[in-house]
């Protein structure tokens, strides 16, 4: 099995809780025997990195340097992320499984990627913009949650951290109940669960 | 290749969506392509009552939702409607019977889209840069002109080639984004003489009424009232002009000048000889430059100066600055007036001499329209176009994407 996950943050680049979660689960992915793509964002102070385990890491530069917000800079950077996961599907002679996506930044690039070319893809939520900026209505904040809903719309199918969380993903987006699972990361069976929602979401996409 | 050229061309707007020069000139191009056995498809934005799929002259236009939430700043606005655009368009390349050959962008509203499809589907991308906001700006003094200086030079980058509409347009682009000067090619823009023609068949005088009286001449300016544009230039020629002939001033556009220029007019006492239309739609348009006595276009920035060809098409004698493209449209004393660019005193002579000197005006109006039939023909812009297409995909069947 083949899989790429999308990241805005990878270690050695650490902004929150995200990058030591999603490293840990590239890693033990690995261990399962699934063959592994992080592709993540490399700022200026990222500098060289060796990889520590077998995950293949593609750290993107943005090809814009000034940015007059957050949107921007994530939606330029988005083609880079298409870039490196199609260069990942070509050499795999188009043979990528699924793509999971953590949080909204590389919802763009992950949406593209399936009308395009058919890869479907997990949307994972770690946080959510109505709790990070609670009561925010700028345009700002209705941009990034249109993204938000954007994956949740397209995503085939996705995963969240929390039996809260997965209420709170109904109660804001209306997203069906069924389409959610929720996998533990202290549970034993963490990465088995992954796999299974990996497993579930394979087989590619009708087109047409 | 045995079956048709396979196009998807991106632009931010296309009739009835007109906001610029690209509008018509991806209108012209795209039908005289396909006029030209190329197959078309324009990805463009949404317009109220313009429908989301419809065949034009042989070219399949779709027309996409342009995010209309409310958007920080035109900027983002951009990038949020490219969202939308990449993500309809890399549905609709995918689901048709036969892949797409090239994509061709149209300046940086549209970069990501192109960029983005180009990687996604292994495919070249062509570019054409209409104008840079360095030249728009005379420079980059903030952060929202440096990110998009910043996008143009990386869609060039990204871009096979790399064309511009007048050789003052590559040499400048070259400059500003340090290009190779074997990645840029020009391929002027062109004119509908035809429109014009079948207005000469008309009695124009009923309408000439609502703008001038008769005993007036016609000046027309039509263009955005920004700086670059300098319309300003011109406002300040008026009182200089009128002390040598009797015109009317026909100012048709809007922009962030508008109320300024209007305060001045007022100031000079001349709100009788001066007109501000607003916009007017293509029809009235198009009988405005064939009524004109005379069209300017005093521009202190011009990539290429499709106005003036506009008016030459319509035989309208034209007064232009010398500057940038309009410097290779016009030849002086030939096709048209050439007067010193940011300068209110040669502008005023330039338009006075056409309004005083019919003999001149004539000859002028002449041979500017037998340029534009020899030169400036849609069709044979179109090969040039397919030619290009053509030699990227020479280039790129060997490389290792083919």
């Amino acid at each position: 099995m083949r899989v790429v996950i999308f990241s805005w943050e990878y270690p050695p680049r650490i902004v929150g809780k995200l990058a030591q979660y999603v490293n840990l689960l590239a890693g033990e992915l690995v261990k399962n025997r699934v063959e592994t793509h992080v592709v993540t964002y490399n700022d200026t102070f990222t500098g060289a990195v060796e990889e520590p385990n077998r995950v293949k890491v593609v750290r993107v530069a943005n090809p814009v340097h000034t940015h007059v917000n957050l949107i921007t800079w994530d939606l330029t950077l988005n083609q880079e992320v298409e870039r490196a996961a199609a260069n990942i599907y070509y050499q795999a002679a188009g043979d990528v499984e699924v793509i999971d996506v953590f949080d909204w930044h590389f919802i763009p690039a992950a949406v593209t990627l399936k009308n395009a070319l058919g890869i479907p893809f997990i949307y994972s939520v770690d946080s959510l913009e109505d709790h990070r900026a609670p009561s925010a209505d700028e345009p700002f904040n209705m941009a990034i949650r249109g993204i938000e809903w954007l994956g949740f719309f397209e995503a085939k199918k996705i995963t969240v951290k929390s039996e809260w969380m997965r209420n709170e993903v109904v109660r804001l987006y209306k997203v069906p109940r069924e389409k959610i699972a929720v996998i533990l990361p202290e549970a034993n069976s963490w990465v088995k669960d992954v796999r299974k929602v990996y497993e579930a979401t394979t087989g590619g996409l009708e087109l047409a | 290749m045995k079956r048709p050229l396979n196009v998807m061309m991106f632009s931010w707007e296309y009739p009835p969506r007109v906001i610029g020069g690209i509008s018509p000139h991806v209108y012209f191009l795209s039908k005289s392509l396909a006029k030209n056995g190329v197959k078309v498809r324009v990805v463009t934005c949404d317009f109220p009552g313009a429908p989301e799929h419809e065949v034009v002259d042989g070219v399949e236009v779709y027309r996409i939702d342009s995010y209309k939430n409310p958007s920080p700043d035109f900027a983002t606005w951009v990038y949020l409607m490219n969202l939308n655009m990449q993500k309809e368009a890399a549905s609709i390349a995918a689901k048709l019977p036969e892949p797409i050959d090239v994509f061709h962008a149209h300046d940086w509203l549209v970069a990501t889209s192109g960029i983005g499809l180009k990687h996604v589907f292994r495919k070249p991308l062509l570019v054409t840069m209409h104008s840079t906001e360095i030249g728009r700006r005379d420079g980059l003094h903030t952060t929202t002109e440096r990110m998009i200086h910043e996008t143009e030079a990386w869609l060039t980058y990204e871009g096979w080639k790399v064309v511009c509409c007048s050789d003052y347009m590559v040499s400048h682009v070259k400059w500003a984004f340090g290009l190779p000067a074997d990645k840029l090619s020009m391929v002027p823009n062109g004119v509908n003489a035809h429109v014009y023609e079948n207005l000469e068949k008309q009695d124009l005088r009923e309408f000439r009424l609502k703008f001038a009286l008769s005993q007036e001449k016609i000046v027309l300016y039509v263009g955005r009232l920004v700086y670059e544009k300098g319309i300003h230039i011109l406002i300040n020629a008026i009182p200089k002009v009128l002390s040598k002939a009797d015109a009317k001033f026909v100012i048709v556009g809007s922009g962030y000048m508008q109320e300024q220029l209007s305060n001045i007019v007022k100031s000079m006492g001349l709100e009788h000889k001066v007109l501000f239309t607003g916009f007017e739609d293509e029809k009235n348009l198009e009988k405005l430059q064939k009524v004109a006595d005379v069209s300017v276009v005093p521009s202190l920035f011009e990539p290429f100066g499709i106005v003036a060809l506009e008016a030459m098409a319509a035989k309208s004698p034209v007064v232009v600055s010398d500057t940038g493209g309009l410097s290779e449209i016009v030849q002086h004393d030939i096709t048209g007036v050439k007067v010193y660019s940011n300068n209110t005193d040669s502008l005023a002579w330039g338009i006075t001499k056409v309004l005083t000197d019919d003999k001149y005006a004539k000859a002028i109006r002449e041979n500017a329209y037998k340029v534009i039939l020899e030169k400036y023909d849609w069709d044979k812009i179109a090969q040039q176009t397919r030619r290009m297409y053509e030699s990227i995909l020479g280039e790129y069947s060997k490389s290792f994407w083919a």
